[in-house]
C-alpha cells in the first residue's frame, strides 16, 4: 500500500508523575490500511490514543502527519488535522436523533437557525456512503438503537468530517455475532475508502479478520508493528504477554535494565 | 485476412460500453463519460440518444455542483423500466427478484427451501414467484431476460445442472423447465452461485477494484467462484471452482462426492456442527449458533471454531499459491466462520503459502450479503443487452 504514514509517532515518552506509562513509543498508521493497536490492559493503548487525540501532552518524541512534523497541543488541534477517535463508550446522547447526534457542538447554522436539512442531507449521504443499511430513520433517537446501531451512527460521526484517521476503541465488545460482523465490515470500508484505521481490540479474531498492520503494547514500550501477512497467532500473543516471540519484539537486555531481570525472557512454552 | 471493424460494429462495441459503464457505475456525467471511454463529445452525445431512443438511459440535469459554469448532463441507467428476472436456487433458500437495469433490486419474493425438496418442486415455486412479481410491472416497462443461480455444478453450453450433491439432483435441464413453466420465449441462462456471487462481488461489490478474486461459498458444501485476470475462470465445461472437494485430509471423513477427506468435509456445515458436538441440527442458523456460542465461551464450540478456521485457512493457503489472487471472499456461512476464527486462518495462510503468493492477499466478507447470487444472475441476464444495446432491446 502507501510507502509514506499518514501519521507517524517518534519515540513518544508519557509519565503520570513518577509512573512512566509510555516508553519511547514508535508507531505508524498507513491511509487504507487497518492497523490494529494491541496489548494487555495497562500496556499504554489508551494513553498513546489520548496523546495522538490531543487529550494528554506527551512528555517527548515528535508527531509527523502526512510526513510533515506537527504538533498536537489539543483535541482541536487532532480534529484539524482530521483525527477523531470513537471512544468504548461512543459519547452519544440518548435523548437526541441520529442526526443530532452526529453534529452535536459543529451544527449547521442557517443565518441564526439551524439548518436541520442540510445536516439530515449530509448525515443520510454519510451512512448511504458506508452501505449501512441497518438504520431505518435518521430521526430516530439513539436510545431505541441496538449496540450495534450506535456502534455504526459512533463511526459514522466520526466519518462525516472528511476525517483521515479514525480511531476505535473495542468497537466490537459487547455485540452479538451479526453486529460484531457488521462493525468489522464497516471498519474494513472505511480503510477501502482510503482512511486511515486504528483499531484497538483484545479479541485476536477481530484483528486479524481486519488487519493489515499490528502494533504490540508491552508495559509501555512498542514490542514490534509487523504486516499480518507475516505473524500468527501465537506470536501476537507472546508479544502481548512478554513482549518478544523468537526474533520479534523487545531484545531481552532491555527488560535486565528495567529491573524485571529474567522476567522479561521467559516467554510460555508455546510454538514460534 | 479480414478488414478491420466495420462503422456498424464500432458503434454497437461503443453502445455497449456505454451502457455498460452507466450499469455499472449509475448515473454519470457527460464529461466523465467523455474521458473513461475515451470518445470525443459529440460521439458521446449520439451514442446517448441512440440509447435513450431505445429506451434504455435517460438525460437529465445534475443535481447541484456547486461549481461555476454550464453543468454537464447525466447520463441515468433505466432501472425502473429495463429489468430482468434474477431467481437462485440455493441449499436452503430459494429467492426470486425483479432487477433494474443497474443492479436495482425492483421486487423479490423468497421462502426457505426444505432440505430433499427436488427439483419438480422448486421450479413450480420460482415460477409461481416470477408469476407474481409480473402482476405489478409497470405496462411501459421492458423485460430483457433472466438468470437463474443455482448451487450445483453448470455446464456452460446449455445450463444443464449437473449433480448437485448436496441438492440431490443430476442433470436437470432447470432453464427448460423454467421456461416451459412461464411460457416464454426468452431463454433464462443458469450460472454456479459462487460463479455468480464472484461475479456480482467484483461488478458491485467488495472486489470492484480487484481482477484477480476468489469467492468461496459455503453451506453445507463448499464451491469456490474464481476470476482471474478479469475473466471469470471456469474450465472446459463450466465446472471448474469446485473447490470444496479438493482432497486435504486422506484421514478426513467421506464426503457426499464419494471422495475422502475432501475440504468441505473439513470446514462445511456437517463438519463445524460435528465438531461442536450438535449433528443433529442443519442449516446456516445452526452455524450462527455455534459462532454465537464460542463468542460467548463455549468451549466446545470454541475447539470447534478453532479446528474448521484451521482447515479454512489450509484450503485458502492453497488457493492463494495457486491462484495469486488479490482478494479472497468468504460467503455464505463461511463469512461468520472467517470472521470468528481469522486468527487460525490468518496463522495458517500465513504459515502455508509462499511469502510472494500472499503478501498483498486481502481477505474478505461480501459487501453484497446473500444478495450477491441474486445479483449475479441478473448480470447473467443483462448480459445480451450490454453486449449488443439496440439489437437486444425488443
Amino acid at each position: 500500500m502507501s510507502a509514506t504514514p499518514l501519521l507517524e509517532l517518534r519515540g513518544i515518552d508519557k509519565s503520570f508523575g513518577p509512573v512512566q506509562v509510555l516508553r519511547n513509543v514508535d508507531f505508524a498508521v498507513y491511509p487504507g490500511e487497518v492497523t490494529a493497536l494491541v496489548g494487555d490492559n495497562g500496556a499504554g493503548k489508551s494513553t498513546l490514543v489520548k496523546c495522538i487525540s490531543g487529550i494528554y501532552p506527551t512528555d517527548g518524541g515528535q508527531f509527523f502527519f502526512e510526513g510533515q512534523p506537527v504538533t498536537v497541543n489539543g483535541p482541536r488541534d487532532a480534529a484539524g488535522l482530521g483525527i477523531e477517535v470513537v471512544y468504548q463508550d461512543l459519547a452519544l446522547c440518548d435523548n437526541l436523533d441520529i442526526v443530532q447526534n452526529m453534529f452535536l457542538g459543529r451544527e449547521k447554522r442557517n443565518g441564526i437557525v439551524l439548518d436541520e436539512a442540510t445536516m439530515e442531507q449530509l448525515a443520510g449521504e454519510t451512512l448511504a456512503g458506508l452501505s449501512v443499511r441497518t438504520v431505518k430513520s435518521l430521526r430516530q433517537h439513539v436510545s431505541s438503537l441496538s449496540g450495534g446501531q450506535r456502534q455504526t451512527v459512533a463511526i459514522a460521526k466520526a466519518v462525516l468530517w472528511n476525517s483521515k484517521l479514525v480511531i476505535l476503541d473495542e468497537p466490537t465488545a459487547a455485540l452479538g455475532v451479526a453486529q460484531t460482523a457488521q462493525v468489522l465490515e464497516l471498519v474494513r470500508r472505511l480503510a477501502d475508502r482510503g482512511l486511515a484505521v486504528v483499531l484497538i481490540s483484545h479479541n485476536m479474531n477481530d484483528v486479524f479478520a481486519v488487519s493489515d498492520r499490528i502494533a504490540a503494547l508491552y508495559l509501555g514500550r512498542m514490542a514490534a508493528q509487523v504486516k499480518a501477512s507475516e505473524i500468527n497467532h501465537s506470536q501476537i500473543v507472546e508479544l502481548i504477554t512478554a513482549g518478544r516471540s523468537g526474533d520479534l519484539g523487545l531484545p531481552p537486555e532491555n527488560g535486565a535494565e528495567n529491573g524485571a531481570e529474567q522476567a522479561v525472557t521467559v516467554t510460555p512454552g508455546a510454538p514460534q | 485476412m479480414r478488414a478491420g471493424p466495420s462503422q456498424e460494429e464500432v458503434r454497437r462495441q461503443n453502445l455497449g460500453a456505454l451502457l455498460r459503464y452507466v450499469h455499472v457505475h449509475g448515473a454519470t456525467t457527460r464529461t466523465e463519460l467523455t474521458s473513461t471511454l475515451g470518445l470525443n463529445r459529440s460521439t458521446i452525445g449520439a451514442l446517448t440518444a441512440d440509447l435513450a431512443a431505445a429506451g434504455l438511459v435517460r438525460e437529465g440535469a445534475p443535481r447541484e455542483t456547486g461549481r461555476a459554469g454550464r453543468p454537464s448532463l447525466v447520463v441515468r441507467p433505466e432501472s425502473d423500466r429495463v429489468y430482468a428476472y434474477a431467481l437462485s436456487i440455493g441449499v436452503d433458500q430459494l429467492r426470486a427478484a425483479r432487477v433494474g437495469l443497474g443492479g436495482r433490486l425492483l421486487d423479490q419474493r423468497g421462502m426457505t427451501r426444505p432440505r430433499g425438496l427436488g427439483i419438480v418442486e422448486t421450479v413450480p415455486l420460482l415460477a409461481a414467484f416470477v408469476k407474481e412479481m409480473h402482476e405489478s410491472v409497470p405496462l411501459d416497462s421492458v423485460y430483457v431476460g433472466g438468470g437463474v443461480a443455482v448451487a450445483g455444478m453448470v455446464r456452460r453450453e446449455d445450463g444443464m445442472v449437473r449433480l448437485s450433491p448436496n441438492t440431490g439432483w443430476s442433470d436437470e435441464p432447470v432453464a427448460d423447465v423454467l421456461s416451459a413453466q412461464l411460457g416464454w420465449d426468452r431463454p433464462f441462462a443458469v450460472g454456479n452461485v459462487a460463479d455468480l456471487s464472484a461475479l456480482a462481488e467484483h461488478v458491485r461489490g467488495v472486489a470492484v477494484d480487484s481482477d484477480n478474486l476468489i469467492y468461496v461459498y459455503g453451506d453445507v458444501g463448499i464451491g469456490a467462484g474464481i476470476i482471474a485476470g478479469g475473466r471469470p475462470l471456469s474450465g472446459h465445461g463450466g465446472y471448474g471452482g469446485e473447490v470444496g472437494h479438493m482432497a486435504v485430509n486422506p484421514a478426513g471423513q467421506r464426503c457426499g462426492c464419494g471422495s475422502r477427506g475432501c475440504w468441505e468435509s473439513e470446514i462445511g456445515e456437517h463438519a463445524l456442527l460435528r465438531a461442536a458436538g450438535r449433528e443433529r441440527l442443519s442449516g446456516p442458523d445452526a452455524v450462527l449458533t455455534v459462532v454465537d456460542a464460542a463468542a460467548r465461551g463455549d468451549a466446545m464450540a470454541q475447539a470447534a471454531v478453532r479446528q474448521v478456521g484451521d482447515w479454512l485457512g489450509f484450503g485458502v493457503a492453497n488457493l492463494v499459491n495457486i491462484f495469486n489472487p488479490d482478494t479472497v471472499i468468504f460467503g455464505g456461512t463461511l463469512r461468520h466462520v472467517y470472521i470468528a476464527s481469522a486468527a487460525q486462518v490468518r496463522s495458517r495462510l500465513n504459515a502455508m503459502a509462499l511469502a510472494a503468493c500472499r503478501e498483498h492477499v486481502r481477505l474478505r466478507t461480501p459487501k453484497l450479503g446473500d444478495d450477491a447470487a441474486l445479483l449475479g444472475a441478473a448480470e447473467l441476464a443483462f448480459e445480451q443487452l450490454l453486449s449488443d444495446p439496440l439489437d437486444a432491446a425488443p
